[in-house]
């Protein structure tokens, strides 16, 4: 496979695979480094990449790996990067009252257990079926949709918790 | 859409229960401005989702020259290999000579032959001179 065919096959869910990335390392620089190992990781194993009849998903899978074998050495390490640059939204005027609350529910998804975490990115952001979720993290529907409730519900309780106590 | 349908959906959304057409539908909601003064709480959770979807990775893939890394390692063995020849055949050249050459050697040998023939007498008479010195010495002892 050339490296132009092997390119129009992968990068179109580049960003997808660093949003996952950063979702769980939290931090923009170990995300992109994270796409960056993933990518390498695909183009040596480029032959393989054809047998998958879904790449993405496959690459989503390696990029989710990757993260929490990371996140594992990094703990290991006593090296925990925390910092959150959210970038600004096209909308301004309406954002602006709602930013506090938006940057209140990214704080509240950084404190989800992993699997959680991983589960509401790949729903809520990115849309993906829950037969394509179950596949990427090697589970059935019925873990994801639990773990996806679990997820959305225990955002929504520290959103409320937060909002009636006035910290935010 | 009508506020107890939305009411619903979020129901089920909270349980894991919605379809993506659905959980569509919710976002559409949430995303207008006028949302329902109880519901207001919960838009900055779809708003959340919509800003984190605006993400994009600003890097460059930098991938590997294409060919190179496949063919890097026969290359070496090639290499290894072409070597390897160069030298056995360097070592095994059998000497090609001209008619001449080969009679010259055959001369060359026949003369050492007879050199060393020579050679041999010459050392079995300077064995003999032994005697001479033994003379000498006997000599001196008599005529000092």
């Amino acid at each position: 496979m050339k490296q132009g065919e092997f390119l129009s096959t992968v990068l179109p869910f580049k960003d997808k695979l660093y949003r996952l990335a950063k979702r769980i390392l939290v931090s923009n620089d170990e995300a992109e480094d994270a796409v960056q190992e993933v990518y390498l990781k695909l183009w040596k194993n480029k032959r393989s990449i054809k047998n998958y009849n879904n790449p993405e998903a496959f690459a989503m899978t390696m990029t989710k790996n990757y993260c929490l074998d990371r996140l594992k050495s990094k703990q290991a390490g006593n090296l925990k990067i925390v910092h959150s640059n959210y970038p600004h939204s096209q909308n301004v005027a309406r954002q602006i009252e709602a930013n506090d609350g938006v940057a209140l529910v990214f704080k509240i998804m950084e404190t989800l257990p992993e699997q959680q975490k991983i589960v509401l990115q790949l729903r809520d952001v990115e849309q993906f079926e829950f037969a394509e979720i179950a596949k990427m993290l090697d589970s059935n529907e019925t873990a994801v949709r639990v773990a996806l409730s679990r997820a959305r519900k225990t955002v929504r309780e520290q959103l409320i918790q937060y909002n009636n106590y006035g910290i935010s | 859409m009508e506020l107890a349908k939305i009411e619903q959906l979020l129901e089920a959304y909270f349980e894991g229960n919605t379809t993506l057409e659905e959980e569509a539908i919710l976002r559409a909601y949430f995303t207008k401005t006028n949302v329902a003064p109880h519901l207001q709480q919960y838009q900055p959770i779809f708003a959340g989702f919509a800003q984190a979807q605006g993400e994009r990775s600003v890097r460059e893939i930098v991938l590997p020259k294409g060919p190179k890394t496949a063919s890097r390692w026969w290359v070496g063995i090639a290499a290894t290999l072409l070597v390897a020849i160069g030298v056995f055949g360097f070592f095994n050249q059998e000497p090609t000579l001209t008619a001449e050459e080969k009679e010259a050697l055959a001369a060359f040998e026949k003369t050492k032959e007879a050199f060393k023939l020579m050679s041999q007498n010459f050392n079995e008479g300077a064995e003999e001179l032994v005697y001479i010195q033994k003379f000498k010495e006997t000599k001196n002892k008599i005529l000092k």
